[in-house]
C-alpha cells in the first residue's frame, strides 16, 4: 500500500484537526435558536398581570395531536384572571404528543399562546410530560398583579378583541 | 288540497297553506331563517328569509290569468324581496332563492344584523352550534364595512332569574325566546322593553323568568344570548358527545340527548355538562322542561354510595360487594316466603323485572311503593298504538281528571294547551284551580276527595249503569259528559290528587268504563293514561310488581325479611320506621343513605340513569331506551345485575350479563312485551320538523332522534265486563281534610342533591283559605299546629283562594309525612 | 279658498263650544245618516266622494271601509291622532279648535262601520287636549249625542281616548292598535289588514284625524259639492302644515292641486331675509327630498303629482329649506330621529338607521372618508324594500334621495370645508 495513498485518505481529516470545533458542550454552553423557533409553550398576561388566555379552547380545537386540554369558568370582579367573562380554569399541554407545529398560536384570538424557546423537554415519566396551567404561564410583570385579582366592576367586562393591554 | 310551484325551477307539491319557507325545506332548499320557528307563529321579524316571488298575473278585471306569447301563464315578479317565512305558498307560483337579487338581500341582513352582534364567538357558549355563525358563513359577506369602533356595548352578564342568563349584545331581537314563552307555554314572564337597538328581553317575573319551561328558550335563540346557569362556559359544543336518554322524573317519558365531556375534576373522565331535548313529535316534540335540563347534578353527588355496606356490632360499615352481597342472600334465604321486595317507579324495566323474578323464585311479594291504583286497567284500556296528544283536533276530547298536570307531567301540560288552543275540547276536573284551567273548555269542581263521585257522574252521562244516577252532578259536569259523549276521541289522563288507594282505585275503574262507551278501547287517541308519580310505574305494574293497597305496614306485616330497592319509605315518613326495625334483615339499595339505609343491614350502591342502560315505559305506555352517558360511579352497579348477582347466590338463575339481555327475557315472559327488542326500540323515521340538520334551520341546538323513537304498547282491550267502584268513604266531620298535591320541585333526593333549583323548591306550609285562616283566627306570620291520628306537627302557612272549602293543602314530598289525604284538626299554634 | 272644511273655527268663532257648534249644522250629518242611512249607502257616499286618507297613504277612505269582514262583530273604530311626523301639525289644530266636527266624524265612520266603540289614540305630548277630548266627549254624552240607543234607533257609540307613550311607530296602524292593546308599539305583519283582524282581532278602521274631520260636511252637503274642490283623483281640501326657512309658519287648508309655488309664495309669504328656496320636504322626515327647481315648484300638491317629480305628499308636512341650509346637516337629523325611533322589530331598520346615524356623526365632524358617502348610501338602499313596514323605508328615504340629488353638501364634508351650518 502507497502510503501516500493513505495521507490522501485522510487529508481531509487532517486538515480538520486545525480547524475550530463546532460541537458546543451542552449543557454547559447552550446554542442560541432562532426568532421563530417553536419551543415549549407559554401562556402570556397583559401590562397589569390579567391571563390573556381566555379559556376558549380554540387551540385546542385546532391542535392536531390533540395535546391540549383546556377547561373554563367564569370570571368575577372580586376573581378575575383574565379581561372579560371567562378564562381557562385548567389548561394542560401534553408535551409528549405535542408536535410543535404553532397551530395553537395561529388560533388564539387573544395571542395568549406562543411557542416560545425552550426546547429542554425531558421527564422521567408521562405524567411529568403534561404541563399545566401554573407551569405554562409566565410571572407577572414588575408592575402587574398576579391573578387571581380583585378589580373594579365593569373594569374588564369584555375579553376580545381588545388586543391592546388593558391600562 | 296541494299546491303545485317552482322553487329555482324545480316543481314541488306541498299541502295548502304551507309556508313558502317550509316548501323549499322540504325541496332541500335551506332558505335561511333566525326569527321563524317552525312550532310558532312567523313574524317575520329579521327580514333573513328574503327570496323573490313571482306570481302569476291576472286581468284586473276578469280574474283571468295571463298568458306570455307562447301559452304559458305570464308571471309577474314584485318590486321588493318578500320573506318566505310568512309568505304561505300560492298555486303556479315561480320561487327564486338563489337568484343574485335574492342573495345580494339576505347578505345586507346578515350585514345589517352582525353590526350589532358583538362577534365574541370565541368565549360564547354557542359559538360552534351557533346559526348565526353558519347562516353568516352561507349566506354573508366576508367582510363588514361596519366600523368596529360604531358597536353597541351593552350588558353582557344580565340574570334573568337564578337559571338563565342574558348577554343583551348578542341578543339579535328575533323574539323566539319571548314568543316561546307567550305562545308555546303562556307563561308571558319576559318581554321586550324599549325600541330599536335598545331593545332588550327583560323579565317580569320574581323570582325572575319564573317559568318551568324556562331553559327550552336557550336551546332555540339562534345566538348565544340566552345561556343556562348550567352550562355557562361549560365546554366547547364540539368537544362534547351526546348520549341518549329519557327523563327519569315523570311519566311523560321526554327523550333526552346527554352532553358529555371529560373533566379535570372528575379524574379525566366524562362528565354530563348539559341536559338537552331529544325530538320526539310523538313524546315531547323538542321540549323538556326545568326539571328534566337542571337536575341531573345529583348523579354527580359526592354522597353517592361508593361502596356496599354491612351493619357490623350495629354500625354501617364499607364492605366488599361479595361480603355484602352474601349477607343478603343469606337473609333472604333465611326468610324464604317471608321475604318482602319493595320497589318504586324510579327504577327501570329490567331492574323491576329481575327483582319480580327474584321475589317469585323465594316465594315471596314484590311490592310497589307508589301508591296509586290503575296500572292493571291501563294495559287494557291504555291510549292506542299511535296515541299522540300533538294530533289531537277539534273532534277530540282530553278528560284530566285529580291531577295537577302542570306539576306533575309539564310537558303533557303544555302539550294539552297546544291541543286546546288548536281546538280540542279539554275537561279539566279538580277539587281546585289548577293551571290547565285556562285552557278548558268545561272545568268541572267537585268538594275535596270526590274525584270518584265526578267521574261516576260522567260515565253515568255516558252509558253507565242507571244506578249512577245519585252522582248526576251539576251543569258543569253535565255539559262536560255530553262533550265525551260528542268526541270523536277521548283520552283521560286521572291523577291521585284527593285520593287514597283505593280512592284512584274507584277512579281508575270509572275513567277505564267512560273509555269503554261508544267502543273507544284499543283505538288511538282513545283511553286511559294515569299520571303516576314516577316515570316507570307503568313499567313496574307491567313487570308484575303492585302496591299493597292497604299500606307497606301490612305488606310488612309476618316479614322476616325486606329488600328495598330504589325507594325510602322511612325517609318519606320517619314514623314509619318501626315495622323495618323489627326486621331481621334489611337490605336497601339506592343511590344515596337514605333514611332507609340507615337502618337497613346491607346497603347496595346502584346506579344513576346517567351511567346506565335500560327501558322507561312512559305513561302513555312507550317502552323508550336509555343509553349509557359516562362511566359508572366506582363501586356502584346497575340495580338489575345487582338483583341478578344476589339471585345467583340464592341460586336463582338470572340474566346478569347486560341490560339487553334482560329485555330478551322481558320479551320473552311479559305478554304486552312479547318480541320486542332493543333494535325496535332504537328505530327512527323522519320526523318534521327537521332539526339538527347541517343548515340548523332550527336555529338552535335541538337533538335529531338518532336513537330511537321507542315502541307505544298495543292495549290488551276490554276483556271481562268491569263493574264500577263505589267511592270510599269521606271521613272529614268537623275537620279539614288535608291533600297533599304534588309539586315539580318537590323535596326528593334528586332536587336535594341539584344546586341549581334549590331556590324554588317548594317550602312546607300548610295552604289554607283565607276564610278558613279568618275562621281560625289566625295572625298573618305565625304558624299552625295540625293534628291528625294522634300525631301532630307545627308548620308555617300560606293564603290562596284556589284552596276547596273544607280543605287545606300542602306540598307532596316537602316534609310533611302525609301521602294520603288525611283529615286534620288545625289550630293556632301557642307559641 | 273662501271656506274652511277642515278648519272651520277660521271661519267660525267660538266653534270649540259645543252649542256654537250644534248651531252651525253640528251632528246633523251624524242624526241624518243614523235615522236615515244605512251603513253600506254612508260606505257608498264617501267612495264616491273621493275623499282619501290624509295619514299619508292617501288610500281611498270608502273603499278601506268596505274591507272590513262582513258579519264580525264587534268591530272598532280607533282614531289615529298619533300626530308624530316631524313637521306635522294639523290634527293637533283640528282637534283643539274644532273638535267636535272631529268627534262627529269619528261617529259617522263608527256609524258606517257599526261599531259601538271608537278609540282616539293620541300621543303622549297631546295629554292636555287628550283630557279637554275627554270633556268633549262627556258633553256630547249629556246632550244624547253618544250613549246607548242614538236617535231612536239601535245604534250605540262609546268613545274613548287613549294616550300613547311617545312612538313614532304608533301613528303606524298596526303598531297603533297593538299599542293600544296595551303591548309594545311595534307593526304587525300585514295581511291580515286592520279592517279583517285588527283591535283585539276583531275588524277595524283606522283613521287619520283629519281625514275623519272631513266626513260631516260631506254628507251634510253632499259628494257634488266635495268633488268640486280639489282635483278628479285628490278630492276635497289637504290641511298643509309648513315650516322650516318660511315667513308664515303654520297650517294652510287648501284645495288638493295647490302649487308648491302657490303655497310657499303667495300664502305662507316665501322665504324669509331675501334667500333662495332650496329643498322642499314635502311629506315631513320621511318621503324623498325634492329640489326646489321650477318645475318642482309648479307641481301641483296632490296624490298623483307629488310622485312624478319623486316623492310623496304624505301627510303633507312641507318643510321648506333654503340655501343658507347644509342638506347633510339636515339629514343627519332626520336620521338620528329615525334612529330614535326605529322600533326594532325588524332587522334593517332597527340596524341600518344604527349604522346610518354613526356615519353621520363621522360626516358631521368632517372626519368622513369620501368612500362613506356611498358606504351611507348603499346602506339607506339596502334598508329598502325589506322592512316589515312601510316605516322602515321613510327612514332611509330621505337620506338616499338627499345623496343622490345633493351630493355636493355631503362631499363639502369629506373635503373638511363644511360650513358647519346650524
Amino acid at each position: 500500500m502507497n502510503p501516500l495513498e493513505l495521507l490522501r485518505g485522510l487529508a481531509t481529516t487532517l486538515s480538520m484537526m486545525f480547524e475550530r470545533p463546532v460541537t458546543y458542550q451542552y449543557p454547559e454552553i447552550k446554542r442560541p435558536v432562532r426568532e421563530r423557533f417553536k419551543g415549549r409553550h407559554e401562556l402570556k398576561r397583559y401590562d397589569n398581570g390579567l391571563e390573556k388566555c381566555i379559556g376558549c379552547s380554540l387551540c385546542a380545537a385546532a391542535c392536531p395531536a390533540d395535546a391540549i386540554f383546556v377547561e373554563s369558568a367564569e370570571n368575577t370582579d372580586e376573581e378575575r384572571y383574565s379581561p372579560g367573562e371567562r378564562y381557562a380554569s385548567t389548561y394542560e399541554i401534553n408535551m409528549l404528543r405535542c408536535i410543535f407545529c404553532g397551530y395553537c398560536e395561529d388560533a388564539c384570538p387573544t395571542e395568549a399562546i406562543v411557542l416560545e424557546h425552550n426546547y429542554e423537554l425531558s421527564f422521567t415519566n408521562r405524567r411529568d410530560a403534561i404541563y399545566t396551567r401554573d407551569m405554562l404561564l409566565v410571572p407577572a410583570p414588575e408592575h402587574g398583579r398576579p391573578t387571581p385579582m380583585v378589580t373594579a366592576p365593569r373594569e374588564f367586562d369584555r375579553s376580545i378583541p381588545e388586543m391592546a393591554d388593558p391600562q | 288540497m296541494s299546491v303545485t310551484l317552482t322553487i329555482d325551477g324545480t316543481e314541488v307539491t306541498v299541502p295548502e297553506g304551507t309556508l313558502l319557507v317550509d316548501a323549499a325545506k322540504r325541496r332541500g332548499t335551506d332558505v335561511p331563517v333566525f326569527c321563524y320557528h317552525p312550532k310558532m307563529k312567523p313574524v317575520g321579524m329579521c327580514r333573513v328569509c328574503l327570496v323573490e316571488i313571482g306570481r302569476p298575473a291576472r286581468d284586473r278585471a276578469t280574474g283571468e290569468s295571463l298568458l306570455d306569447e307562447s301559452g304559458d301563464p305570464l308571471i309577474q315578479f314584485g318590486p321588493n324581496l318578500e320573506t318566505a317565512c310568512t309568505i304561505t305558498v300560492g298555486q303556479g307560483w315561480q320561487v327564486r332563492v338563489s337568484s343574485e337579487k335574492a342573495i345580494q338581500g339576505r347578505k345586507e341582513i346578515v350585514e345589517y344584523l352582525l353590526t350589532s352582534h358583538p362577534l365574541d364567538c370565541p368565549i360564547c357558549d354557542k359559538g360552534g352550534e351557533c346559526p348565526l355563525q353558519d347562516l353568516t358563513m352561507g349566506h354573508g359577506s366576508g367582510e363588514s364595512r361596519f366600523l368596529f369602533d360604531d358597536k353597541i356595548r351593552l350588558a353582557k352578564r344580565y340574570p334573568l332569574g337564578e337559571l338563565i342568563f342574558l348577554d343583551r349584545e348578542r341578543c339579535i331581537q328575533c323574539a323566539r325566546c319571548t314568543r316561546f314563552q307567550d305562545e308555546i307555554v303562556g307563561d308571558p314572564v319576559i318581554g321586550f322593553y324599549e325600541r330599536g337597538r335598545r331593545l332588550e328581553i327583560v323579565t317580569y317575573s320574581d323570582p325572575g323568568f319564573d317559568s318551568y319551561f324556562s331553559g327550552n328558550t336557550t336551546d332555540i335563540c339562534p345566538v348565544g344570548a340566552l345561556t343556562t346557569a348550567d352550562f355557562r362556559f361549560g365546554a366547547r359544543p364540539w368537544e362534547l358527545n351526546s348520549a341518549a336518554s329519557i327523563c327519569p322524573h315523570c311519566p311523560v317519558g321526554c327523550n333526552l340527548t346527554l352532553s358529555t365531556r371529560r373533566e379535570a375534576s372528575n379524574a379525566g373522565r366524562d362528565v354530563v355538562k348539559r341536559v338537552m331535548p331529544r325530538q320526539n313529535e310523538q313524546v315531547n316534540e323538542i321540549w323538556i322542561c326545568d326539571k328534566g335540563r337542571f337536575v341531573h347534578h345529583y348523579a354527580r353527588s359526592p354522597e353517592r354510595l361508593t361502596s356496599p355496606r354491612v351493619r357490623k356490632n350495629g354500625k354501617l360499615v364499607k364492605a366488599s360487594w361479595n361480603e355484602a352481597l352474601t349477607r343478603a342472600a343469606e337473609g333472604l334465604k333465611g326468610a324464604a316466603s317471608s321475604a318482602v321486595g319493595i320497589a318504586s317507579g324510579r327504577l327501570m324495566n329490567e331492574d323491576l323485572f329481575n327483582l319480580k323474578e327474584l321475589m317469585a323464585a323465594l316465594g315471596g311479594r314484590a311490592i310497589l311503593v307508589d301508591s296509586m291504583a290503575g296500572g292493571n286497567l291501563i294495559q287494557r284500556y291504555g291510549v292506542g298504538v299511535g296515541s299522540n296528544l300533538g294530533s289531537l283536533g277539534k273532534r277530540d276530547a282530553v278528560l284530566v281528571i285529580a291531577a295537577d298536570l302542570h306539576e306533575e307531567a309539564p310537558i303533557w301540560w303544555l302539550r294539552l294547551k297546544q291541543a286546546a288552543e288548536r281546538g280540542t275540547t279539554l275537561i279539566v276536573a279538580n277539587a281546585r284551580a289548577t293551571r290547565l284551567d285556562d285552557y278548558a273548555k268545561h272545568r268541572v269542581r267537585y268538594g275535596p276527595g270526590e274525584a270518584v263521585q265526578a267521574a261516576l257522574g260522567l260515565l253515568h252521562l255516558n252509558g253507565g249503569d242507571p244506578e249512577l244516577a245519585r252522582f248526576e252532578g251539576d251543569r258543569a259536569l253535565k255539559s262536560a259528559a255530553r262533550a265525551i259523549k260528542r268526541a270523536r276521541n277521548v283520552t283521560i289522563f286521572f291523577g291521585q290528587e284527593g285520593l287514597n288507594y283505593a280512592g284512584t282505585e274507584a277512579l281508575a275503574r270509572a275513567c277505564a268504563l267512560i273509555t269503554e262507551s261508544k267502543g273507544r278501547v284499543g283505538k288511538s287517541n282513545n283511553g286511559l293514561v294515569a299520571v303516576w308519580p314516577r316515570a316507570n310505574t307503568q313499567g313496574a305494574w307491567d313487570m308484575g310488581l303492585r302496591p299493597e293497597p292497604a299500606g307497606l305496614h301490612r305488606a310488612l306485616a309476618g316479614a322476616v325479611a325486606a329488600y328495598i330497592v330504589a325507594a325510602d319509605p322511612v325517609g318519606d315518613d320517619p314514623a314509619a320506621a318501626a315495622p323495618f326495625e323489627k326486621l331481621s334483615t334489611l337490605i336497601v339499595q339506592d343511590l344515596f343513605l337514605t333514611a332507609t339505609a340507615e337502618l337497613a343491614d346491607v346497603v347496595l350502591p346502584a346506579q344513576a340513569f346517567v351511567e346506565r342502560a335500560g327501558t322507561f315505559t312512559s305513561g302513555e305506555r312507550r317502552v323508550q331506551r336509555l343509553y349509557p352517558a359516562v362511566g359508572a360511579l366506582a363501586g356502584s352497579l346497575p340495580d338489575w345485575k345487582i338483583v341478578a348477582n344476589l339471585a345467583h347466590r340464592l341460586e336463582v338463575d338470572l340474566e346478569d350479563k347486560a341490560a339487553p339481555l334482560v329485555f330478551e327475557r322481558i320479551a320473552a315472559a311479559v305478554p304486552d312485551y312479547l318480541g320486542l327488542s332493543y333494535d325496535d326500540l332504537a328505530a327512527v323515521e323522519p320526523q318534521w320538523p327537521e332539526v339538527g340538520g347541517a343548515d340548523l334551520y332550527f336555529g338552535g341546538t335541538a337533538y335529531a332522534n338518532k336513537q330511537g323513537l321507542g315502541v307505544q304498547l298495543a292495549p290488551r282491550g276490554a276483556g271481562r265486563p268491569l263493574k264500577w267502584k263505589a267511592p270510599p268513604r269521606a271521613s272529614a266531620g268537623k275537620d279539614l281534610l288535608l291533600t297533599p298535591v304534588t309539586v315539580l320541585y318537590d323535596r326528593g333526593s334528586a332536587l336535594r342533591h341539584s344546586r341549581l333549583l334549590e331556590g324554588r323548591i317548594a317550602p312546607l306550609q300548610l295552604i289554607l283559605h283565607p276564610d278558613e285562616i279568618e275562621r281560625l283566627g289566625l295572625s298573618e306570620a305565625g304558624e299552625v299546629e295540625i293534628s291528625w291520628d294522634g300525631r301532630s306537627e307545627r308548620l308555617k302557612f300560606a293564603a290562596s283562594t284556589d284552596v276547596p272549602p273544607g280543605s287545606a293543602l300542602v306540598p307532596r314530598g316537602a316534609g310533611l309525612a302525609l301521602s294520603d289525604p288525611t283529615p286534620v284538626t288545625v289550630r293556632r299554634s301557642n307559641s | 279658498m273662501t271656506e274652511h272644511i277642515v278648519l272651520r273655527h277660521r271661519d267660525i268663532e267660538r266653534i270649540d263650544q259645543l252649542e256654537v257648534y250644534l248651531e252651525n249644522g253640528g251632528f246633523r250629518a251624524f242624526e241624518s245618516i243614523v235615522r236615515k242611512k244605512s251603513p253600506e249607502q254612508v260606505i257608498d257616499i264617501v267612495k264616491k266622494s273621493g275623499l282619501r286618507g290624509r295619514g299619508g297613504a292617501g288610500f281611498p277612505t270608502g273603499v278601506k271601509w268596505s274591507f272590513l269582514t262582513p258579519d264580525v262583530y264587534p268591530r272598532y273604530v280607533v282614531a289615529n291622532a298619533d300626530e308624530s311626523e316631524p313637521g306635522t301639525f294639523k290634527d293637533r289644530e283640528i282637534m283643539e279648535r274644532n273638535p267636535f266636527q272631529f268627534l262627529e266624524g269619528v261617529a259617522i265612520c263608527a256609524y258606517a262601520a257599526q261599531a259601538e266603540v271608537a278609540y282616539i289614540y293620541c300621543r303622549a305630548e297631546f295629554w292636555d287636549l287628550t283630557l279637554e277630548l275627554d270633556r268633549k266627549i262627556e258633553q256630547l254624552k249629556e246632550g244624547g249625542l253618544l250613549g246607548k240607543k242614538l236617535f231612536g234607533s239601535d245604534f250605540s257609540l262609546e268613545m274613548y281616548t287613549h294616550l300613547g307613550a311617545g312612538a313614532y311607530i304608533c301613528g303606524e296602524e298596526t303598531a297603533l292598535l297593538e299599542s293600544l292593546e296595551g303591548k309594545l308599539g311595534q307593526p304587525r305583519l300585514r295581511p291580515p289588514f286592520p279592517a279583517a283582524e285588527g283591535l283585539y282581532g276583531k275588524p277595524t278602521v283606522v283613521n287619520n284625524v283629519e281625514t275623519l274631520t272631513n266626513l260631516p260636511l260631506i254628507i251634510d252637503r253632499g259628494v257634488d259639492w266635495y268633488r268640486k274642490i280639489g282635483t278628479e283623483k285628490s278630492t276635497g281640501t289637504k290641511v298643509f302644515s309648513v315650516s322650516g326657512n318660511i315667513e308664515l309658519p303654520g297650517n294652510y287648508e287648501l284645495p288638493l292641486g295647490t302649487t308648491f309655488r302657490e303655497l310657499i309664495f303667495e300664502h305662507a309669504g316665501g322665504i324669509p331675509n331675501g334667500h333662495a328656496i332650496k329643498a322642499i320636504l314635502p311629506a315631513g322626515a320621511s318621503a324623498p327630498i325634492l329640489p326646489a327647481s321650477d318645475e318642482v315648484l309648479d307641481t301641483k300638491m296632490d296624490y298623483e303629482s307629488v310622485p312624478e317629480v319623486g316623492s310623496s305628499l304624505g301627510s303633507a308636512s312641507i318643510i321648506v329649506i333654503d340655501e343658507t341650509v347644509d342638506i347633510a346637516w339636515v339629514e343627519s337629523k332626520i336620521t338620528d330621529f329615525f334612529e330614535h325611533e326605529s322600533c326594532g322589530k325588524c332587522t334593517p331598520c332597527r340596524d341600518g338607521t344604527y349604522w346610518m346615524k354613526h356615519i353621520f356623526e363621522r360626516i358631521m365632524d368632517d372626519t368622513a372618508q369620501a368612500h362613506e358617502i356611498d358606504l351611507l348610501h348603499t346602506v339607506g338602499i339596502g334598508i329598502q324594500g325589506k322592512c316589515l313596514c312601510a316605516l322602515g323605508d321613510f327612514a332611509a328615504l330621505a337620506v338616499t334621495t338627499a345623496v343622490e340629488r345633493f351630493r355636493p353638501d355631503f362631499d363639502l364634508h369629506v373635503q373638511g370645508k363644511s360650513s358647519k351650518a346650524a
